[in-house]
This record gives structure tokens, C-alpha cells and sequence, in this order.
């Protein structure tokens, strides 16, 4: 076999781990890499900034399911990379890093552009390698993308030393990977299996509590298929949008700070949780002591550190959601057959809660465009098969809200780490993921000027996205909080983003269509005119009132029961029969 | 609270130790006394850890050091059948 440097044995490896694109930046330590990429099949989107590479690799993973590569050079190429990583890591998404380090003996002696990536990214990577021997890159390649796709899925990064790429090595790509200390259990246990079956026929108000590892676990059709069998509720969290039909009528809509009365009320009334592929995150928990207290758990997850993490579960089923799903459709017939509990009211108390408060908003008095009508229409207009990539904050609250999604992989936002500037950067990942389908990032003024400069790669390497940007001049979700528990002291929110920067002005000159839309009778019209524009990315600035809230809401640190859904307003509970 | 003492059979890999000890740092658990050593394999070695914590905060320690690559296995050493703790480094406290 002739011999190759070490950073054609890195390219060669990645085509044999099936890589097709890759986001990234060249630099010193990298450079050796770049060149056989030159020559590589494999496509290399050139980006602005190494952290647009990296949410663009997630933004990829989550359309495809497949793994994002992203690549940069050492230091600050690295450590930019830093946030996308701890964001993969907090959503469970597949993604491989390359970086380029100093040459292996520069190692330690605070070289230039030297930063222990490796170190730094050990609290939340999966798994991190530093290389300083080029025989070594074959087999930590395909290593780290069998443990980034598998199991729990999330970010593995690759150091690599420059010398490492530029010296001679053999290429050598392994047939398989045995990791002595990484053997991810798929199967359910079967006694688990038949306990779950049990403890759901004795439920007389149960609640499939949803999470996005259904999604990852390309579950949703699993889950139709138990939802109906059982005829019990569904909720959908915010990493789960799209794991369940909106449109069904057993589904209670999203849990948690933001999500409708009937979710958040079924969760906390429930007396049996089937959780799959969730974590009881605090978003969803609220006051954890308050949670759910009169509810029986069944956890299923892939990752036995959840169990009991933060709620104990009467029932663990450890493995793959979609095989725990597939072993538990036909337990779940057979119990059944004996003994069919009668949900009848649970069901009736669920449906007359949705009726009573469902998600609305009010218009605003002074004619001014409301944020929630301009994505309500936006998700209509565009239909169930366009991807929504949204930022954080309000916009992405309401984007959970206001828009129906009816399939999987059609939702990407930062739920777990909360990265503001997540959208349009995800957004180009997606398109490049899914170049047919229509994309639209729905982004806020604050978080748009986080990473906007990738509109120039989209612009540059016809990657056609489309920006929503939902312009209240404000942190608007930090603005919220101030209204509701500062007495409206607005220290530091207001970002004046409808005086500077001219954003229509902003996107013409990063080489896309530039968009402006203030009045409600235009809405329509403009977002059709974007939706018409399919050679280039458009940028559409939807100039909104600043003082619209999301609600319903649970105060941060408060109780479930205590959800409002407008200032100082609770449900009227005496209404309701529960 | 009480100790218990946890053997760890570890992969022996650069960086192995700066692992074990962030995750306990990042979840915050409590290393009471770390000891680390050779074991007959040299590509293995053997860490033991005394940790205090209570009740389900014990499987959730095992659990995340589980999640760790580099770690193989992990035994909890009950009191009864202790054997003599390998004593052989001085103790680290965190």
C-alpha cells in the first residue's frame, strides 16, 4: 500500500465514513487538511465564522439524521466552535468537529493559535480525541462518528496535530469499531416491557409525555401507532415539535414555561407519565418538587443517567426508543385484552380544557403588526413541510406555538443550551440537508445580529434560505421578564434595531433579497413574495410591536399549577372538572 | 452522608484522569479520596474513589461515570466485603 500524508489518510476517512458536506474555515494548523479537501467528493461549504459552521452541521443532522462534520483551524478557530458543540451536546445531536492543533511537539508551550480544545470541550463533548500520530486518524474518525450517531447521539470533537497531518502514514480505515467502554443498549428489557404494559392498563388518566429522542429515534410512527391503541393524550415538548400531529386530536400541544394550559395542566394532573425520549427538564417540570405529584412514571430513554436524574421512575426501560416502542405496541394489545381502562373522562376533562384555553393572543390596539399573527401566517402560508429554524426567545416560543407541524424533522431550535443566533446558521445547514425543501429561519432582531454573516455563504454557494426577521427592537424575552418582575425597569433591552440596522439594507449587501413588511394587511403579501424567490435568500424584516408577551406562562422557579395565561390571570379552575 | 467506594476500571489513555475528575467537578460530587493505579493489563488501569453521597445520587454518580468512553467498568466496594483499599498515593481531596 503507498503511503499518504496523514491529512489524505483524514479525507479519505472521512469519505469512508460517508461524509458528503462539511462546513468550515481554513487556518495555520488545519491548512495541511485543505489541501487534499481540494480534490476530496466531498463538499465544503466555506463559511464566515467557525460557530456558523458548527450550528450549520447540527442544523444538517437534525433534517437528515445523518452526522454534521464541521472543521476548523486551532485557538480561536476551535474554541469558536465551542458553543455550537455544547449546543449539540444539550440536544443530543450527531455532529463530528475537526480541528486543526499545533504542531504535537508546540503542544504546552502556549504556541501561537494554540488552545486545548480538547480540554476545553471534555465537560460536554461526548467523547474528544487529541492526535499527534497519523496512524492514529483512521480509527478515531471512525470511532467518532460511530459515537456521535449512536446511543444517545451528540458532538465528539478530533484534534488533530499539523505534524500529524503532514507526515507519511498507511491508510488504513477500520471495518468495524469495538469500544470496550461504549456499548449502547437497544433493546428494551422485556420484563420492563411487560411491568410498562401493566402499570398503563391501571392508569386511569395517563399522558404520553413526548420528547425530541423520539424524533432522533425516528419514532413517530411508534408513537401514532401507541396514541391511537391507547387513545391517551400526547404532549409534544419543545424538542419534540413535530414527533406528533399538531392536527391530532389526542395531542394537548406543547408542556412546560410556554406550553398550553391543557399540556401542562394534563401532566400535572395525570396519574400514570409515559415518558419517552425526555429528561423532565426544568423548562418542562417547573418546580420539580410540584411536578406531576400524583403521577407513576415510565421513563423510556437510551441513556441510563437519565433515569431517576431528576424524577424517579416506577418503570426504567433502558434502550431505543423506536425498539422499546416496537416491543411495547404488542404487550400493550394484549393487556388491553384483559383489562381496558376507561379514559373516557380523563379524555373529556383534557378536551374541555383545549377548548377552554386555547393558545391565542391579542391584537394590538394601535394597528401595529403582532409577532404571533406574522408567524400564525407564516406557518400557514408556507404549509407542514417547510423546516422552521427559529433563535431564542419570544420569536421561538411563538414559533413552538403559533405554527402547526405536522411531521418530524421539520422543527430545529436551541431548546437545551438556549443559543441566541442558532437560526440562520441552522437554517443553512438544513437547506443544505434538504436543498428541496423550503426553509425559513424565523430569527429576532437581538439574535439575527448574533450570526447573520452567514447569509453571505448561503448568497455565495446558492444555499436559498429564508429569514423572518421578527424585528420588536428588543431583547424581547429578557424585555419580558423585566415587565413581569423588574417593574419595568428596561435596563439593557432596547436595541433600537428599527432605526439601526437597516436590515432589508443589511441583506441586499450580504447578496440577498431585502424585505420590510410593518402593516397587517401586507403580511400575506410578503411572505408570498419571499416564498416566490427561490434563487437567492431573502431576508424579510417583520417590524413588530415591542410589548407583545408569550403566554400562557410558569414563572421560572414557581409551580405548573401556578400557570398564567395572561398577566395576573390564572384559569378559572373552578370551571373546570379535574 | 455517607462513603462509598467505587473501583473503576479505566481505559489507560491520555487524559483519562482529567475525565473522571471533571465530571465529578462538573455535577458536582464530592471526591473524598482518589486513588489510581496499574492493573495487571497495562492498556487498563484501576481508579478507586471514595465519594460521599446519599441515596439515588449514588446511581446517578455510577451512571454518569458509565457514560464516560474511556470507562469500562464500575464496582461499587460495599463495606462487609471491603478489601484493603490500595492505599498507595497519597489522597487528593477536591
Amino acid at each position: 500500500m503507498s503511503q499518504v500524508t496523514g491529512a489524505q489518510s483524514l479525507v479519505n476517512s472521512l469519505e469512508a465514513a460517508g461524509v458528503d458536506v462539511m462546513f468550515g474555515i481554513p487556518g495555520g494548523a488545519i491548512l495541511p487538511a485543505y489541501d487534499p479537501i481540494f480534490d476530496s467528493k466531498i463538499r465544503h461549504v466555506l463559511v464566515r465564522h467557525e460557530q456558523g459552521a458548527g450550528h450549520a452541521a447540527t442544523g444538517y443532522a437534525q433534517v437528515t439524521g445523518r452526522v454534521g462534520v464541521c472543521i476548523a483551524t486551532s485557538g480561536p478557530g476551535a474554541t469558536n466552535l465551542v458553543t455550537p458543540l455544547a449546543d449539540a451536546a444539550m440536544d443530543s445531536v450527531p455532529m463530528v468537529a475537526i480541528t486543526g492543533q499545533v504542531p504535537s511537539l508546540a503542544i504546552g508551550t502556549d504556541a501561537f493559535q494554540e488552545a486545548d480544545i480538547r480540554g476545553i470541550t471534555m465537560p460536554f463533548a461526548k467523547h474528544n480525541y487529541l492526535i499527534t500520530d497519523p496512524a492514529d486518524i483512521p480509527r478515531a474518525i471512525a470511532e467518532a462518528f460511530h459515537i456521535a450517531s449512536t446511543g444517545r447521539p451528540g458532538p465528539v470533537l478530533v484534534d488533530i496535530a499539523k505534524d500529524a497531518l503532514q507526515k507519511m502514514t498507511d491508510f488504513n480505515y477500520p471495518t468495524s469499531v469495538n469500544l470496550k467502554g461504549y456499548q449502547p443498549k437497544l433493546a428494551p428489557n422485556a420484563q420492563a416491557i411487560a411491568d410498562a404494559a401493566e402499570l398503563i392498563t391501571q392508569s386511569s388518566k395517563p399522558v404520553f409525555y413526548v420528547g425530541g429522542g423520539v424524533i432522533k429515534a425516528d419514532a413517530h410512527r411508534e408513537l401514532l401507532e401507541i396514541a391511537n391503541l391507547l387513545g391517551a393524550p400526547v404532549v409534544t415538548t419543545l424538542m419534540a415539535r413535530g414527533a406528533f400531529p399538531d392536527s391530532h386530536p389526542l395531542h394537548l400541544g406543547m408542556p412546560g414555561m410556554h406550553g398550553t394550559v391543557a399540556a401542562v395542566t394534563g401532566l400535572q394532573k395525570a396519574d400514570l407519565l409515559i415518558t419517552l425520549g425526555a429528561r423532565f427538564d426544568d423548562r418542562v417540570t417547573g418546580k420539580l418538587s410540584t411536578f406531576a405529584t400524583n403521577a407513576k412514571v415510565i421513563h423510556c430513554d437510551i441513556d441510563p443517567a437519565e433515569i431517576h436524574k431528576n424524577r424517579f421512575a416506577d418503570v426504567a426501560v433502558i434502550g431505543d426508543v423506536k425498539h422499546t416502542l416496537q416491543a411495547l405496541i404488542p404487550a400493550l394489545k394484549a393487556a388491553l385484552k384483559k383489562n381496558q381502562p376507561d379514559l373516557s373522562p380523563w379524555l373529556r376533562q383534557m378536551n374541555s380544557l383545549k377548548s377552554s384555553y386555547p393558545l391565542g393572543y391579542d391584537q394590538p390596539s394601535d394597528g401595529s403588526l403582532s409577532p404571533q399573527y406574522v408567524i400564525e401566517r407564516l406557518g400557514k402560508i408556507s404549509g407542514p413541510d417547510t423546516i422552521f429554524t427559529s433563535g431564542v426567545g419570544q420569536h421561538q416560543m411563538w414559533a413552538a406555538q403559533f405554527i402547526n407541524y405536522e411531521n418530524p424533522r421539520t422543527w430545529l431550535n436551541s431548546g437545551g443550551l438556549g443559543t441566541m443566533g442558532y437560526a440562520v446558521p441552522a437554517a443553512m445547514g438544513a437547506k443544505v440537508g434538504a436543498p428541496d425543501t423550503t426553509v425559513w429561519a424565523i430569527d429576532g432582531d437581538g439574535c439575527f445580529q448574533m450570526t447573520n454573516q452567514e447569509l453571505v455563504t448561503c448568497a455565495l454557494n446558492n444555499i436559498p434560505v429564508k429569514i423572518a426577521i421578527i424585528n420588536n427592537e428588543s431583547l424581547g424575552m429578557v424585555r419580558q421578564w423585566q415587565t413581569l418582575f423588574y417593574e419595568g425597569r428596561y435596563s439593557n433591552t432596547s436595541l433600537e434595531s428599527k432605526r439601526v440596522p437597516n436590515f432589508p439594507m443589511l441583506a441586499e449587501a450580504m447578496g440577498c433579497v431585502g424585505l420590510s413588511c410593518e402593516r397587517p394587511e401586507d403580511v400575506d403579501a410578503t411572505i408570498e413574495k419571499a416564498m416566490s424567490i427561490n434563487d437567492q435568500p431573502v431576508v424579510v424584516d417583520f417590524r413588530v410591536h415591542r410589548d407583545a408577551m408569550v403566554w400562557p406562562m410558569v414563572a421560572a422557579g414557581t409551580s405548573n399549577d401556578d400557570i398564567m395565561i395572561a398577566r395576573e390571570t390564572a384559569p378559572d379552575w373552578d370551571s373546570q372538572e379535574l | 452522608m455517607a462513603q462509598h467506594t467505587l473501583e473503576v476500571l479505566v481505559e489507560n489513555s491520555p487524559g483519562v484522569l482529567a475525565r473522571v475528575a471533571g465530571l465529578f467537578s462538573r455535577r458536582a460530587y464530592n471526591i473524598e479520596r482518589l486513588t489510581v493505579g496499574p492493573t495487571a493489563n497495562p492498556e487498563v488501569s484501576q481508579m478507586d474513589i471514595v465519594v460521599s453521597v446519599e441515596g439515588h445520587a449514588l446511581e446517578q454518580v455510577i451512571a454518569q461515570l458509565d457514560k464516560l468512553i474511556n470507562v469500562i467498568a464500575i464496582k461499587e466496594i460495599k463495606p462487609e466485603s471491603a478489601p484493603e483499599v490500595h492505599d498507595t498515593q497519597p489522597d487528593y481531596q477536591n
